[in-house]
Protein backbone atom coordinates (compact mmCIF):
# COMPACT_ATOMS: atom_id res chain seq x y z
CA UNK A 1 0.00 0.00 0.00
CA UNK A 2 1.12 3.64 -1.39
CA UNK A 3 1.24 5.75 2.24
CA UNK A 4 -0.45 9.17 0.74
CA UNK A 5 0.82 12.37 1.86
CA UNK A 6 -1.45 13.88 4.22
CA UNK A 7 -1.41 17.84 4.07
CA UNK A 8 -2.03 19.96 6.08
CA UNK A 9 -1.40 17.36 8.44
CA UNK A 10 -4.21 15.73 10.53
CA UNK A 11 -4.33 15.44 14.09
CA UNK A 12 -5.77 12.17 15.74
CA UNK A 13 -6.09 11.76 19.50
CA UNK A 14 -6.76 8.86 21.46
CA UNK A 15 -8.75 9.86 24.62
CA UNK A 16 -11.12 7.58 27.07
CA UNK A 17 -12.02 9.75 30.25
CA UNK A 18 -11.56 6.96 32.11
CA UNK A 19 -8.08 6.12 33.23
CA UNK A 20 -6.46 2.66 32.91
CA UNK A 21 -8.39 1.62 29.86
CA UNK A 22 -5.14 1.11 27.60
CA UNK A 23 -4.67 4.83 25.31
CA UNK A 24 -1.08 4.53 25.74
CA UNK A 25 -0.92 0.89 24.93
CA UNK A 26 -3.34 1.27 21.67
CA UNK A 27 -1.25 5.01 21.31
CA UNK A 28 1.73 2.87 21.09
CA UNK A 29 0.66 0.18 18.67
CA UNK A 30 -0.79 3.02 16.17
CA UNK A 31 2.58 4.98 15.77
CA UNK A 32 4.22 2.03 15.44
CA UNK A 33 1.81 0.59 12.79
CA UNK A 34 2.09 4.41 11.01
CA UNK A 35 5.69 4.75 11.01
CA UNK A 36 6.03 1.32 10.22
CA UNK A 37 4.04 2.04 6.80
CA UNK A 38 5.86 4.94 5.67
CA UNK A 39 3.20 7.91 7.54
CA UNK A 40 5.22 11.07 8.59
CA UNK A 41 4.53 10.94 12.09
CA UNK A 42 5.31 12.75 15.70
CA UNK A 43 3.20 11.62 18.52
CA UNK A 44 2.81 13.60 21.68
CA UNK A 45 2.09 12.57 24.75
CA UNK A 46 -0.74 14.84 26.08
CA UNK A 47 -1.38 13.14 29.56
CA UNK A 48 0.82 16.13 31.75
CA UNK A 49 0.28 15.19 34.91
CA UNK A 50 1.18 11.81 34.51
CA UNK A 51 3.44 10.82 31.31
CA UNK A 52 4.35 7.51 30.94
CA UNK A 53 4.10 7.29 26.89
CA UNK A 54 7.91 7.59 26.84
CA UNK A 55 7.85 4.19 29.39
CA UNK A 56 6.17 2.24 26.58
CA UNK A 57 8.06 3.28 23.66
CA UNK A 58 11.48 2.02 26.24
CA UNK A 59 12.86 6.07 25.20
CA UNK A 60 15.88 6.28 27.54
CA UNK A 61 17.10 9.10 26.61
CA UNK A 62 15.77 12.78 25.91
CA UNK A 63 17.33 14.57 22.70
CA UNK A 64 16.12 18.35 24.27
CA UNK A 65 14.21 19.25 27.41
CA UNK A 66 13.03 22.74 27.39
CA UNK A 67 11.61 24.00 30.44
CA UNK A 68 8.42 26.35 30.40
CA UNK A 69 8.39 28.82 33.20
CA UNK A 70 5.25 30.66 33.96
CA UNK A 71 3.44 31.68 36.96
CA UNK A 72 4.63 33.25 40.45
CA UNK A 73 4.99 32.24 44.11
CA UNK A 74 4.71 34.44 47.42
CA UNK A 75 7.60 34.08 50.00
CA UNK A 76 8.06 36.03 53.39
CA UNK A 77 11.09 37.85 54.16
CA UNK A 78 11.39 36.98 57.73
CA UNK A 79 13.00 39.95 58.82
CA UNK A 80 10.55 41.94 57.72
CA UNK A 81 7.81 39.97 58.93
CA UNK A 82 6.36 41.76 62.25
CA UNK A 83 4.33 38.33 62.61
CA UNK A 84 0.95 40.37 62.51
CA UNK A 85 -0.76 37.14 60.79
CA UNK A 86 -2.67 39.68 58.28
CA UNK A 87 -1.38 37.76 55.55
CA UNK A 88 -2.84 34.56 56.82
CA UNK A 89 -6.67 36.09 57.04
CA UNK A 90 -6.39 37.36 54.20
CA UNK A 91 -5.29 34.70 52.15
CA UNK A 92 -8.15 32.50 50.41
CA UNK A 93 -6.42 29.47 49.94
CA UNK A 94 -4.80 29.05 53.45
CA UNK A 95 -1.29 29.05 52.09
CA UNK A 96 0.59 30.57 55.08
CA UNK A 97 1.61 28.84 57.39
CA UNK A 98 2.93 29.30 61.10
CA UNK A 99 5.94 27.19 62.56
CA UNK A 100 7.77 28.23 66.19
CA UNK A 101 6.49 31.94 65.65
CA UNK A 102 7.69 32.32 61.44
CA UNK A 103 5.59 32.58 58.67
CA UNK A 104 6.00 31.19 55.56
CA UNK A 105 3.93 30.29 52.90
CA UNK A 106 3.55 26.86 51.20
CA UNK A 107 4.22 26.93 47.69
CA UNK A 108 2.47 24.35 46.40
CA UNK A 109 -0.67 25.74 47.75
CA UNK A 110 -0.13 29.46 46.90
CA UNK A 111 -1.34 31.13 43.78
CA UNK A 112 0.66 33.83 43.23
CA UNK A 113 -2.85 36.24 43.20
CA UNK A 114 -0.65 38.83 45.11
CA UNK A 115 -3.45 39.69 47.95
CA UNK A 116 -1.04 39.00 51.08
CA UNK A 117 1.47 41.43 49.79
CA UNK A 118 -1.12 44.27 48.96
CA UNK A 119 -2.37 43.52 52.76
CA UNK A 120 1.61 43.41 54.41
CA UNK A 121 1.71 46.34 56.42
CA UNK A 122 5.51 45.80 56.64
CA UNK A 123 5.41 44.86 52.62
CA UNK A 124 7.93 41.75 53.84
CA UNK A 125 6.26 39.90 50.87
CA UNK A 126 8.30 39.29 47.76
CA UNK A 127 7.37 37.26 44.55
CA UNK A 128 9.71 34.68 42.61
CA UNK A 129 8.52 35.24 39.24
CA UNK A 130 8.73 32.77 36.22
CA UNK A 131 8.50 29.64 38.37
CA UNK A 132 9.44 26.65 36.66
CA UNK A 133 6.23 24.61 35.93
CA UNK A 134 6.49 22.06 33.59
CA UNK A 135 9.31 20.46 30.95
CA UNK A 136 8.58 19.91 26.90
CA UNK A 137 11.04 17.00 26.36
CA UNK A 138 11.33 15.32 22.79
CA UNK A 139 13.14 12.25 21.95
CA UNK A 140 13.69 10.06 18.84
CA UNK A 141 12.08 6.64 19.76
CA UNK A 142 14.06 3.59 18.36
CA UNK A 143 10.54 3.25 16.04
CA UNK A 144 11.36 5.66 13.74
CA UNK A 145 9.27 8.20 14.87
CA UNK A 146 9.85 11.52 17.27
CA UNK A 147 8.06 11.59 20.66
CA UNK A 148 6.88 14.40 22.36
CA UNK A 149 6.07 14.86 25.94
CA UNK A 150 4.87 17.22 28.26
CA UNK A 151 5.49 16.88 32.00
CA UNK A 152 4.25 19.46 35.26
CA UNK A 153 5.90 19.77 37.84
CA UNK A 154 3.99 19.02 40.76
CA UNK A 155 1.64 21.72 42.48
CA UNK A 156 2.09 23.66 39.34
CA UNK A 157 -1.25 24.55 37.35
CA UNK A 158 -0.56 24.85 33.60
CA UNK A 159 -1.45 21.65 32.15
CA UNK A 160 -3.72 22.81 29.35
CA UNK A 161 -0.77 25.37 28.56
CA UNK A 162 1.87 22.93 28.40
CA UNK A 163 0.05 20.66 26.39
CA UNK A 164 -0.65 22.96 24.16
CA UNK A 165 2.45 23.91 23.76
CA UNK A 166 3.84 20.03 23.41
CA UNK A 167 1.40 20.03 20.30
CA UNK A 168 2.84 22.98 19.05
CA UNK A 169 6.13 21.81 18.53
CA UNK A 170 5.07 18.30 17.13
CA UNK A 171 3.81 20.45 14.86
CA UNK A 172 6.63 22.04 13.93
CA UNK A 173 8.51 19.39 14.23
CA UNK A 174 5.99 17.61 11.48
CA UNK A 175 6.26 19.91 9.22
CA UNK A 176 4.02 20.61 6.60
CA UNK A 177 2.25 16.65 6.46
CA UNK A 178 1.69 13.97 8.20
CA UNK A 179 -0.02 12.88 11.19
CA UNK A 180 0.02 14.38 14.95
CA UNK A 181 -1.06 11.26 17.02
CA UNK A 182 -1.84 12.41 20.48
CA UNK A 183 -2.41 10.39 23.73
CA UNK A 184 -4.51 12.45 25.74
CA UNK A 185 -4.88 12.44 29.81
CA UNK A 186 -7.73 10.36 31.03
CA UNK A 187 -10.81 13.06 32.13
CA UNK A 188 -12.03 16.03 30.79
CA UNK A 189 -10.73 18.69 32.46
CA UNK A 190 -8.22 21.43 30.91
CA UNK A 191 -5.81 19.35 30.02
CA UNK A 192 -7.82 16.90 27.84
CA UNK A 193 -9.71 20.18 26.65
CA UNK A 194 -5.62 21.50 25.10
CA UNK A 195 -5.58 17.72 23.32
CA UNK A 196 -8.49 17.63 22.06
CA UNK A 197 -8.47 21.74 20.62
CA UNK A 198 -7.99 21.44 16.95
CA UNK A 199 -8.04 17.98 16.31
CA UNK A 200 -10.27 16.42 13.55
CA UNK A 201 -10.38 12.97 14.83
CA UNK A 202 -10.38 11.06 18.25
CA UNK A 203 -9.97 7.29 19.33
CA UNK A 204 -12.00 6.84 21.77
CA UNK A 205 -11.13 3.85 24.53
CA UNK A 206 -13.60 1.95 26.51
CA UNK A 207 -13.53 -1.33 28.67
CA UNK A 208 -16.85 -2.93 29.55
CA UNK A 209 -17.81 -1.19 32.85
CA UNK A 210 -20.22 1.17 33.92
CA UNK A 211 -17.62 3.22 35.08
CA UNK A 212 -16.23 3.71 31.88
CA UNK A 213 -19.44 3.71 29.95
CA UNK A 214 -20.26 6.99 32.43
CA UNK A 215 -16.55 8.40 31.60
CA UNK A 216 -17.33 7.59 27.53
CA UNK A 217 -20.25 9.50 27.89
CA UNK A 218 -18.79 12.82 29.06
CA UNK A 219 -15.15 12.62 26.90
CA UNK A 220 -17.52 11.70 23.85
CA UNK A 221 -19.76 15.11 25.15
CA UNK A 222 -16.54 17.24 25.17
CA UNK A 223 -15.49 15.51 21.54
CA UNK A 224 -18.54 16.64 20.26
CA UNK A 225 -18.54 20.15 20.93
CA UNK A 226 -15.21 20.67 19.67
CA UNK A 227 -16.70 18.92 15.87
CA UNK A 228 -14.19 16.22 15.53
CA UNK A 229 -15.56 12.84 14.41
CA UNK A 230 -15.24 9.64 16.58
CA UNK A 231 -14.05 5.86 16.68
CA UNK A 232 -14.47 3.27 19.12
CA UNK A 233 -12.58 0.96 20.42
CA UNK A 234 -13.47 -1.75 23.18
CA UNK A 235 -10.94 -3.24 25.49
CA UNK A 236 -10.59 -5.66 27.30
CA UNK A 237 -13.94 -6.97 26.07
CA UNK A 238 -14.31 -10.23 27.14
CA UNK A 239 -14.22 -8.94 30.79
CA UNK A 240 -17.78 -8.27 31.59
CA UNK A 241 -19.76 -9.46 28.84
CA UNK A 242 -23.09 -8.13 30.66
CA UNK A 243 -21.33 -4.54 30.16
CA UNK A 244 -20.46 -4.95 26.99
CA UNK A 245 -24.04 -4.73 25.10
CA UNK A 246 -24.11 -1.37 27.07
CA UNK A 247 -21.41 0.47 25.42
CA UNK A 248 -22.33 -0.91 21.49
CA UNK A 249 -25.92 0.41 22.36
CA UNK A 250 -24.27 3.93 22.95
CA UNK A 251 -22.12 3.90 20.07
CA UNK A 252 -24.66 2.51 18.09
CA UNK A 253 -26.99 5.54 19.14
CA UNK A 254 -24.47 8.14 19.41
CA UNK A 255 -23.08 7.32 15.34
CA UNK A 256 -20.01 6.63 17.12
CA UNK A 257 -17.96 3.46 14.52
CA UNK A 258 -16.99 0.37 16.31
CA UNK A 259 -13.54 -0.05 15.10
CA UNK A 260 -12.35 -2.79 17.26
CA UNK A 261 -12.41 -5.16 20.49
CA UNK A 262 -9.47 -6.00 22.35
CA UNK A 263 -9.32 -9.40 24.46
CA UNK A 264 -8.07 -9.42 28.05
CA UNK A 265 -4.94 -10.48 27.72
CA UNK A 266 -1.94 -11.12 30.97
CA UNK A 267 1.05 -10.73 28.02
CA UNK A 268 -0.70 -7.06 27.99
CA UNK A 269 1.04 -6.22 31.75
CA UNK A 270 3.79 -8.04 31.05
CA UNK A 271 4.88 -5.79 28.00
CA UNK A 272 4.71 -3.08 30.19
CA UNK A 273 7.03 -4.72 32.95
CA UNK A 274 9.45 -5.01 29.63
CA UNK A 275 8.64 -1.60 28.51
CA UNK A 276 7.84 -2.54 25.40
CA UNK A 277 4.59 -2.25 23.31
CA UNK A 278 2.46 -5.38 23.32
CA UNK A 279 3.12 -6.10 19.08
CA UNK A 280 7.14 -5.95 20.12
CA UNK A 281 6.89 -8.04 23.31
CA UNK A 282 4.71 -10.70 21.92
CA UNK A 283 3.28 -10.09 18.71
CA UNK A 284 0.93 -13.30 18.32
CA UNK A 285 -0.71 -12.42 21.60
CA UNK A 286 -4.60 -11.95 20.95
CA UNK A 287 -4.58 -8.44 22.47
CA UNK A 288 -1.05 -7.38 20.14
CA UNK A 289 -2.74 -8.95 17.09
CA UNK A 290 -6.34 -7.37 18.28
CA UNK A 291 -4.57 -4.20 18.07
CA UNK A 292 -2.59 -4.18 15.19
CA UNK A 293 -5.62 -4.90 13.36
CA UNK A 294 -7.08 -1.50 14.84
CA UNK A 295 -4.02 0.03 14.09
CA UNK A 296 -3.91 -1.67 10.47
CA UNK A 297 -7.54 -0.25 9.85
CA UNK A 298 -6.75 3.45 11.22
CA UNK A 299 -3.46 3.15 8.54
CA UNK A 300 -5.64 1.87 5.51
CA UNK A 301 -9.04 2.88 5.79
CA UNK A 302 -9.22 5.89 7.89
CA UNK A 303 -6.61 7.93 7.72
CA UNK A 304 -6.05 8.03 3.86
CA UNK A 305 -9.59 9.46 3.31
CA UNK A 306 -9.91 11.16 6.43
CA UNK A 307 -12.19 14.34 5.40
CA UNK A 308 -14.91 11.42 4.12
CA UNK A 309 -14.81 9.99 7.85
CA UNK A 310 -14.46 13.34 9.47
CA UNK A 311 -18.09 14.19 6.66
CA UNK A 312 -19.76 10.56 7.81
CA UNK A 313 -18.94 10.47 11.25
CA UNK A 314 -18.48 13.91 12.49
CA UNK A 315 -21.16 14.89 15.35
CA UNK A 316 -23.86 16.94 13.51
CA UNK A 317 -24.39 19.54 15.33
CA UNK A 318 -22.45 21.18 18.07
CA UNK A 319 -22.89 19.99 21.60
CA UNK A 320 -24.98 23.14 23.22
CA UNK A 321 -23.35 24.97 26.12
CA UNK A 322 -25.89 26.70 28.17
CA UNK A 323 -23.72 29.31 30.57
CA UNK A 324 -24.13 29.29 34.36
CA UNK A 325 -24.42 32.63 35.42
CA UNK A 326 -24.50 33.42 39.19
CA UNK A 327 -25.27 36.47 40.51
CA UNK A 328 -25.13 38.13 43.37
CA UNK A 329 -27.77 37.76 45.84
CA UNK A 330 -28.94 35.39 43.68
CA UNK A 331 -29.40 31.31 45.37
CA UNK A 332 -26.10 30.12 44.11
CA UNK A 333 -27.32 26.58 44.23
CA UNK A 334 -26.77 24.78 41.18
CA UNK A 335 -30.35 23.51 39.59
CA UNK A 336 -29.78 20.32 37.34
CA UNK A 337 -32.10 20.48 34.47
CA UNK B 1 -25.47 52.07 8.67
CA UNK B 2 -23.97 51.14 12.15
CA UNK B 3 -20.73 48.73 11.85
CA UNK B 4 -19.68 46.25 13.87
CA UNK B 5 -16.79 44.51 14.95
CA UNK B 6 -15.82 40.92 14.14
CA UNK B 7 -13.21 39.26 16.07
CA UNK B 8 -11.07 36.71 14.05
CA UNK B 9 -8.20 34.25 16.00
CA UNK B 10 -5.25 34.88 14.05
CA UNK B 11 -1.35 33.98 14.38
CA UNK B 12 0.62 37.71 13.79
CA UNK B 13 -2.66 39.26 13.03
CA UNK B 14 -4.03 41.01 9.76
CA UNK B 15 -6.29 40.17 7.14
CA UNK B 16 -3.90 38.08 5.25
CA UNK B 17 -3.53 35.95 7.72
CA UNK B 18 -4.56 32.53 8.37
CA UNK B 19 -6.46 31.82 11.65
CA UNK B 20 -5.17 30.36 14.25
CA UNK B 21 -6.48 26.51 15.20
CA UNK B 22 -7.58 27.37 18.82
CA UNK B 23 -9.36 29.92 20.16
CA UNK B 24 -8.30 30.77 24.30
CA UNK B 25 -4.31 30.34 23.22
CA UNK B 26 -4.61 31.47 19.82
CA UNK B 27 -1.60 34.05 20.02
CA UNK B 28 -3.39 37.34 18.27
CA UNK B 29 -6.70 38.30 17.43
CA UNK B 30 -7.46 40.67 14.34
CA UNK B 31 -10.53 43.10 15.40
CA UNK B 32 -12.22 44.01 11.98
CA UNK B 33 -14.45 46.65 11.94
CA UNK B 34 -17.00 46.58 8.81
CA UNK B 35 -19.97 47.80 7.65
CA UNK B 36 -22.58 44.33 7.41
CA UNK B 37 -24.64 46.22 4.53
CA UNK B 38 -21.73 47.11 2.19
CA UNK B 39 -18.73 44.75 3.38
CA UNK B 40 -16.18 47.42 3.97
CA UNK B 41 -14.14 48.09 6.07
CA UNK B 42 -13.60 50.33 8.39
CA UNK B 43 -10.82 49.81 10.73
CA UNK B 44 -8.99 46.65 11.54
CA UNK B 45 -6.81 46.49 15.00
CA UNK B 46 -4.36 43.57 15.85
CA UNK B 47 -4.29 42.86 19.65
CA UNK B 48 -2.38 40.09 21.94
CA UNK B 49 -4.16 37.94 23.45
CA UNK B 50 -3.40 37.97 27.41
CA UNK B 51 -4.75 33.90 27.02
CA UNK B 52 -1.53 32.83 25.49
CA UNK B 53 0.69 32.95 27.97
CA UNK B 54 -2.02 32.45 30.66
CA UNK B 55 -1.62 29.36 32.76
CA UNK B 56 -5.22 28.73 33.61
CA UNK B 57 -8.38 30.44 32.09
CA UNK B 58 -6.88 31.10 28.99
CA UNK B 59 -10.79 30.88 27.07
CA UNK B 60 -11.91 33.15 29.21
CA UNK B 61 -9.42 36.04 29.17
CA UNK B 62 -9.72 35.58 25.27
CA UNK B 63 -13.62 36.26 25.55
CA UNK B 64 -12.64 39.34 27.95
CA UNK B 65 -10.50 40.91 25.92
CA UNK B 66 -12.57 40.63 22.90
CA UNK B 67 -15.37 41.48 24.45
CA UNK B 68 -13.99 44.66 25.90
CA UNK B 69 -12.71 45.91 22.13
CA UNK B 70 -16.19 45.43 21.22
CA UNK B 71 -16.28 42.69 19.13
CA UNK B 72 -20.45 41.29 18.80
CA UNK B 73 -18.79 38.46 16.71
CA UNK B 74 -15.96 35.76 16.82
CA UNK B 75 -14.60 33.80 14.23
CA UNK B 76 -12.44 31.02 14.59
CA UNK B 77 -12.23 27.46 15.78
CA UNK B 78 -14.52 25.88 18.12
CA UNK B 79 -13.95 27.76 21.85
CA UNK B 80 -14.27 24.91 24.40
CA UNK B 81 -16.87 24.52 26.91
CA UNK B 82 -16.10 27.47 29.58
CA UNK B 83 -14.70 29.98 26.69
CA UNK B 84 -17.84 29.51 25.11
CA UNK B 85 -19.91 29.91 27.97
CA UNK B 86 -17.87 33.07 28.71
CA UNK B 87 -18.81 34.13 24.69
CA UNK B 88 -22.29 33.68 25.41
CA UNK B 89 -22.47 35.33 28.78
CA UNK B 90 -20.91 38.60 26.85
CA UNK B 91 -23.18 38.26 24.19
CA UNK B 92 -20.83 37.39 21.49
CA UNK B 93 -21.99 35.17 18.40
CA UNK B 94 -20.02 32.55 17.80
CA UNK B 95 -19.16 31.55 14.30
CA UNK B 96 -17.27 28.48 14.15
CA UNK B 97 -14.48 28.20 11.04
CA UNK B 98 -10.66 27.09 10.84
CA UNK B 99 -8.19 26.68 7.95
CA UNK B 100 -8.77 29.51 5.81
CA UNK B 101 -7.31 33.21 5.85
CA UNK B 102 -9.08 36.35 7.36
CA UNK B 103 -10.19 37.69 4.44
CA UNK B 104 -12.18 34.73 3.51
CA UNK B 105 -13.70 33.96 6.60
CA UNK B 106 -14.90 37.77 6.61
CA UNK B 107 -16.58 37.50 3.41
CA UNK B 108 -18.09 34.34 5.14
CA UNK B 109 -19.21 35.99 8.27
CA UNK B 110 -21.08 38.36 6.00
CA UNK B 111 -22.22 36.05 4.66
CA UNK B 112 -24.10 34.46 7.18
CA UNK B 113 -25.06 37.62 8.72
CA UNK B 114 -26.99 38.73 5.32
CA UNK B 115 -29.19 35.59 5.63
CA UNK B 116 -30.18 36.59 8.72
Amino acid sequence: MKVPEIRPPVELVVASGKGGVGKSTLTAVLALTLAEKGYRLVAVDADAEAPNLHLVLGVEEWSRVDEVREGRLAYILDDRCTRCNICAEVCTYGAVEVKDGRYTINPYICEGCLTCSLACPPKAIRYRFRVKSGEIRVAETHYGFTLVSAETMPGRPNSGKLVTEAKNLGKKLLGPSGVLLVDAAAGIGCQVVSSLTGAQLVVLVAEPTLASLSDLKRIHKLTKHFGIAPMLVINKYDLNIDTLPLIEEYAEKENIPVIGRIPYDPSVPKAMAEAKPITVYDPDSPAAKAAKSIANHIAENVLPHWRAWWAKYRPRKPEPYVPIILRPGQDNSRKHA
Amino acid sequence: MATIKIAFATVRGGLDDVLADRFGRAPTFTIVEVDPATGEIKNIEVIQNPGYTAGGGAGVRAAQTIAEKGAKIYVGPQPGPNAYAALQYLGIKVIPLTGTTVRQALQAALQQLQQQ
